[in-house]
């Protein structure tokens, strides 16, 4: 269910005119860019159609009857008229490529800034690559509807039309006969683009597989190779690419029939013209210039036919894009703040969780009439197993989630009356897989709150103890982190972390300890980094290191979102239940890791 | 099926070498075009005449409905070998795509283990996917696009030779002067396109990084300052965009007023000619639409080769994947079968003639012996065992597996005698029973495959799946724990039924429950195999047969349990730091 919803080819290819007027909304702000390609696209159409004619009374009263003058003059207004075109393809070109870009920069800036206010729960069920598809490929084919995808519909018809027009200027009774032709040939390309555009959503769906089991083949080659799996993966491999062949292989086939039977029945057409034509000319009503325009037209008139079928295509797909861009910017934040919320200037007091039930799916609860107490200043370290709780919680605090029946209580006022803003600012936040962003390691710091100077940066580094192995760096603070913090380890980028929420000089601390092995040193150093961190805010940890737990005010155990064991550390040993068990667990783990025997 | 090997590594060679088998398909695709071109041709040459003899002359001694009968006939002939080309060039694309995809696929699960350790995975994809898909358009549209304009410049620029030799001349004087512009502003056009490119990857990053970090982002309350970051990116794209339209936005028109010119002045011609009475009526319309199809295209020629300067690139990076040797996976004798005895003598390694991470290793041990390694990450215990299954070679030594050589045995023979469970087993996206029988040659049964997945403790696991043994591993189905991947993976290995195995025997993100599961299928698993344990617990270590300490590449203990404790270093030490654990355990909980 979930996995469907981002597949491609679900959403509504249909043209509805509700989303078709809402991509037009998005040219409006840029409406002279719009009238101006559409002008000049329109004015291109037709001076070429003009161009033929001008050629034809060229022939027929100039050339024919030996005027040299009247010769010169048609072919200035011949070199006038494509001097014009120039113009007016430049024109097109800049208005049209002006306006995509300037759309797709628009909504870029709209989506984004709409990410940023959207609610974790998005973020829990959407992926990444998802959203990316959305501000990459899909703005950019809907900036193409209504640029280029717009433009070739124009230019098709203005061409036409003004084809038509000029035939039937010319000789009435033969452009009936193209008249006739056009929609057999306009009907038959829809047919033909219905076929196409379905062989190549088959050969896009093999494709994703191919790629699938590329990067199967590639991440899972030891066992693979364990296995002596290699001629049998091959074959089922093989298959894919069979599919693949016998899927493109139809579709260029449609393709490649497709052109000759426009080209085919333009033919017959232009045969029909020649044969009344003559006729006519025996009458004296018809003129071999206007032989020479009738070719021209129906040959250019050919052309848009063709294009008709792929700009058609394109467009589907680029509606369907649209309803998938539009269906995000639609989508609702969960926490949103309110008209009367507050500033609130500090949340230092007691915080207070009441009876508060929290899940993630409808019908899979993680808290059940959760209740706890915290005093201000008070360091709380959350233990139990995985799934157990204490993350939700955690998040709760910070609220990522709001709790969905019961409330927080924050110096004795209901978190969801204050603003996200002023709340979350109040935040020291420290991830259990550290997330440095790209940039110097200065600015990473920095990010905590905007305004330091480099010596208050530098000084919350020493408090952090990331001082130390910075100061060893080539480049020390202006060392470059590289992408997602690649060049540190985790213990650094834990270090980095936590001088970057000291900075920030939180009120409530809410951290997640890393579970992957750092050495011994480093986890030192992460662990008097804590310590102040911790001093003097009120705390909320995931914690795994033994020293860690021991310092806190408070250990909750939690499972199944129940607080199953609390108190302190001492407290809880006598109980010899859960506690008891996770921590002698842990203390051979942890004692064992420093042998550097088992690792 | 079609695999390439021994593939030319310069692009031009390879390009030709990829059409091996299509060259007929291939170029009577391209002779089919030329035909199809002549007969766009001569729907012009039957115009001629009905121009000149028949309308212009008043000698209506052929009936009119013949000349249309003619031009429907070429225009019959034109379409029917268009169809031909576009399905000709069409079929050895997709031809050579498939054989390159099928190639790289195989190519790649027979690369050594050297060449995977230092390629990215992203990499490999990229050149899988992307730059076959070049490679394809190469064959399909790009030589097809170019030979297509030739063909038409060739055969009406003869036509017009044909109708008179002057006008010929003076038609082609603009001719160098569109191409050599085409080519140089295509350059420069396909130079704003990649950095329009990057600037895209870099946007993509962007959001990518914003998305990732989202926790963070909330955290501080950094909306505002990430939206600044973006616009900086955003707008960049924007500007480069615009540099990019406006090439194209210069060109188109300056290139249609040469075009132009060339096409006023090859009518200027023509017409004095007629009225000269040196060129026919007839010839003159024929010339119109020759003189359109020799010069409109060549705008485009520019185009056609910056883009065929891509496959070259693509070619490179193909051919960077496929010209690296495979593992000889199938030379070598197969015995019956595999006892298990193996003697390591005087063994060397050395990861790509780096410092050796193994030195004078000897080792022997007996069918059905468990052997547990100990020692530090990079001690040389993975090193070790990764030498059996010949995932990489020694450098000195001999290493000799039921008296014979590891040499005589084809990899093949020995990766389906040895088993390997993994502390972080690779799971593939398809059912759990087809992980579970992924490595087995022989037919199997239901009942086998729920006897191994009982005996690897998985059993009862699997049945309250959703859909039970038939339930999709990963993305489209179930998300496994460790613990379970783990037994799976065992399953697989029991049902293998190896004679040798390896183990890695981490158990370090599951609770104790699981743990104990882990440890009992471990136990059935190793029965009568001969087994080499990467130990992270004691009480894997009290059992074995052999226990080996390493150390920087050295075995610096080996023994019993029982023995080692008594014999003073490094086991001694760990062993009795191990005790101590316990007792500093005992007084931490008595005093707290």
């Amino acid at each position: 269910m979930a996995e469907t919803h981002f597949k491609e080819e679900e959403f509504n290819n249909k043209l509805s005119t509700k989303t078709a007027l809402r991509i037009f909304e998005q040219a409006k702000p840029h409406w002279i860019l719009l009238i101006g390609f559409i002008l000049c696209i329109m004015a291109t159409a037709f001076l070429e159609a003009f161009g033929t004619y001008v050629v034809k009374l060229a022939i027929d009263e100039a050339i024919i009857p030996a005027n040299k003058e009247l010769l010169f003059k048609y072919l200035f207004t011949f070199g006038i008229m494509h001097f014009i075109l120039a113009l007016v393809v430049f024109g097109f070109i800049y208005c049209a490529g002006r306006l995509g870009e300037q759309i797709q920069y628009d909504l870029r800036k709209k989506l984004f800034s709409h990410l940023q206010n959207l609610s974790f729960s998005y973020f829990d069920k959407t992926p990444i690559g998802w959203i990316i598809s959305r501000l990459t490929s899909d703005i950019q084919r809907v900036s193409d509807l209504v640029t280029w995808n717009l433009l070739d519909l124009v230019w098709a018809i203005t061409n036409i039309t003004s084809a038509m027009i000029f035939m039937f200027i010319i000789n009435w009774k033969l452009a009936i006969i193209v008249a006739v032709a056009m929609p057999v040939l306009i009907f038959i390309a829809l047919r033909f683009q219905k076929y196409i555009i379905g062989e190549y959503r088959k050969v896009r769906s093999i494709n994703s597989k191919i790629t699938g089991a590329y990067n199967e083949n590639i991440t899972g080659v030891k066992i693979i190779k364990a296995l002596v799996r290699e001629k049998k993966n091959l074959s089922l491999f093989g298959e894919l690419t069979d599919d693949m062949y016998k899927a493109s292989y139809k579709a260029i086939w449609l393709s490649a029939i497709f052109l000759p039977i426009v080209q085919l029945i333009t033919a017959v057409a232009f045969g029909a013209v020649l044969w009344f034509g003559g006729f006519q000319f025996k009458l004296g009503l018809f003129t071999i210039g206007g032989i020479q325009a009738f070719i021209s037209y129906i040959t250019f008139m050919m052309w848009p036919v063709q294009d008709l079928a792929r700009v058609y295509g394109e467009m589907q797909q680029a509606v369907a894009s649209a309803e998938r861009v539009f269906s995000l910017m639609d989508t609702k934040p969960d926490i949103q703040d309110r008209q009367d919320s507050i500033e609130v200037d500090s949340v230092k007091g007691k915080i207070e969780f009441r009876n508060v039930d929290f899940y993630y799916e409808e019908n899979n609860p993680v808290l059940n009439n959760f209740s706890l107490t915290v005093k201000p200043g008070e360091t709380i370290a959350l233990v139990g197993p995985t799934g157990g709780g204490k993350s939700t919680i955690a998040n709760l605090v910070c609220r990522f989630y709001e709790p969905k029946k019961g409330q927080i209580l924050m110096g004795h006022r209901d978190y969801t009356g204050f603003t996200q803003q002023s709340l979350q600012s109040k935040l020291g936040v420290v991830l259990q897989t550290p997330h440095l962003f790209s940039g110097t390691i200065m600015d990473n710091i920095r990010y905590g709150r905007l305004d330091a100077t480099d010596d208050e940066i530098i000084e919350a580094s020493k408090m952090a103890h990331s001082h130390d192995f910075i100061k060893e760096l080539e480049n020390q603070y202006r060392e470059d982190v590289g992408e997602e913090g690649t060049l540190l380890s985790v213990g650094q980028k834990q270090l980095i972390s936590l001088a970057r929420a000291i900075l920030a000089r939180p009120e409530i601390i809410i951290m997640d300890e890393a579970t992957s092995s750092i050495d011994t040193l480093t986890e030192e150093m992460i662990q008097k980094g804590m310590e102040t961190l911790l001093k003097g805010s009120t705390g909320f940890v995931i914690a795994h290191r033994l020293s860690t737990i021991r310092n806190a005010d408070r250990i909750l155990v939690i499972e199944q979102g129940v607080i199953k064991e609390m108190g302190s550390h001492r407290e809880l040993l006598k109980e010899k239940g859960h506690y008891y068990d996770l921590y002698t667990r842990q203390f051979r783990k942890e004692r064992q890791r420093d042998l550097h025997v088992f690792t | 099926m079609n695999t390439l090997s021994k593939i030319p590594s310069a692009s031009g060679k390879g390009l030709w070498f990829l059409l091996k088998g299509y060259k007929i398909r291939f170029f009577s695709a391209l002779f089919f075009q030329a035909v199809a071109v002549a007969a766009g041709t001569a729907g012009y040459f039957v115009l001629r005449f009905y121009i000149d003899d028949i309308i212009n002359t008043g000698d209506w001694r052929f009936p009119l409905i013949y000349f249309s009968l003619f031009y429907i006939a070429f225009a019959l002939i034109r379409g029917l070998f268009s169809f031909l080309t576009a399905r000709g060039t069409g079929a050895t694309a997709e031809g050579i795509a498939r054989d390159l995809r099928n190639s790289i696929f195989d190519h790649t699960q027979k690369l050594s283990f050297s060449y995977h350790d230092k390629t990215r995975t992203g990499e490999l994809i990229q050149k899988s996917t992307s730059d076959v898909d070049t490679l394809r358009k190469f064959y399909s549209e790009m030589v097809a696009g170019l030979s297509r304009i030739l063909f038409m410049f060739i055969i009406n620029l003869t036509s017009i030779f044909y109708l008179n030799t002057k006008l010929a001349l003076f038609s082609i004087i603009a001719i160098p002067f569109i191409a050599v512009m085409s080519t140089m502003f295509f350059k420069k056009i396909h130079n704003a396109y990649e950095s329009y490119q990057d600037q895209d990857g870099k946007v993509s990053a962007a959001v990518q990084e914003n998305l990732t970090g989202v926790r963070v982002v909330r955290a501080f309350a950094r909306q505002e300052f990430e939206k600044e970051k973006f616009e900086v990116e955003n707008r960049e794209k924007f500007v480069r965009g615009k540099r990019f339209l406006m090439n194209h936005a210069l060109y188109w028109p300056t290139s249609h007023i040469i075009c132009a010119a060339q096409v006023i002045f090859g009518i200027t011609m023509g017409a004095l000619m007629v009225i000269d009475s040196t060129l026919s009526i007839g010839d003159f319309v024929a010339y119109i639409g020759f003189l359109n199809t020799i010069i409109w295209p060549i705008q485009q020629m520019g185009r056609m080769i910056a883009q065929l300067s891509t496959s070259w690139v693509s070619y490179s990076r193909v051919a960077s994947i496929l010209l690296n040797d495979q593992e000889d996976l199938t030379s070598g004798n197969d015995v019956k079968e595999l006892i298990g005895d193996v003697q390591f003598k005087n063994i060397s390694f050395s990861y790509d003639n780096s410092a050796a991470v193994l030195k004078n290793i000897n080792l022997s041990c007996k069918p059905g012996e468990s052997i547990a390694l100990l020692g530090e990450t990079g001690s040389g215990k993975t090193s070790l065992v990764n030498l059996l299954p010949g995932f990489y070679s020694k450098d000195e030594g001999e290493l000799i597996i039921d008296g014979i050589p590891i040499e005589g045995y084809s990899r093949h023979f020995l990766r389906s005698n040895i088993g390997i469970v993994e502390q972080e087993p690779f799971l593939f996206s398809t059912t759990i029973k087809e992980n579970i029988t992924y490595g087995v040659k022989r037919d199997v049964t239901d009942e086998d495959i729920f006897k191994a997945a009982k005996a690897a403790s998985i059993h009862d696991s699997i049945k309250n799946f959703p859909e039970g043994y038939e339930t999709m591993v990963g993305e489209k189905g179930v998300t496994l724990s460790g613990g379970q991947k783990q037994r799976i993976a065992i399953a697989r290995t029991i049902l293998k039924d190896p004679k040798i195995l390896i183990l890695d025997d981490s158990t370090s993100a599951v609770d104790a429950e699981t743990e104990d599961q882990i440890r009992a299928a471990l136990n059935n698993l190793m029965v009568g195999r001969t087994t080499f344990l990467i130990a992270h617990r004691i009480q894997s270590l009290i059992k074995a047969d052999q226990i080996l300490v390493f150390k920087e590449g050295e075995i610096i203990q080996r023994g019993k349990h029982k023995d080692l404790i008594e014999e003073p270093g490094f086991y001694k030490h760990v062993f009795e730091l191990q005790n101590k654990i316990e007792a500093e355990l005992e007084e931490e909980l008595l005093h707290g």
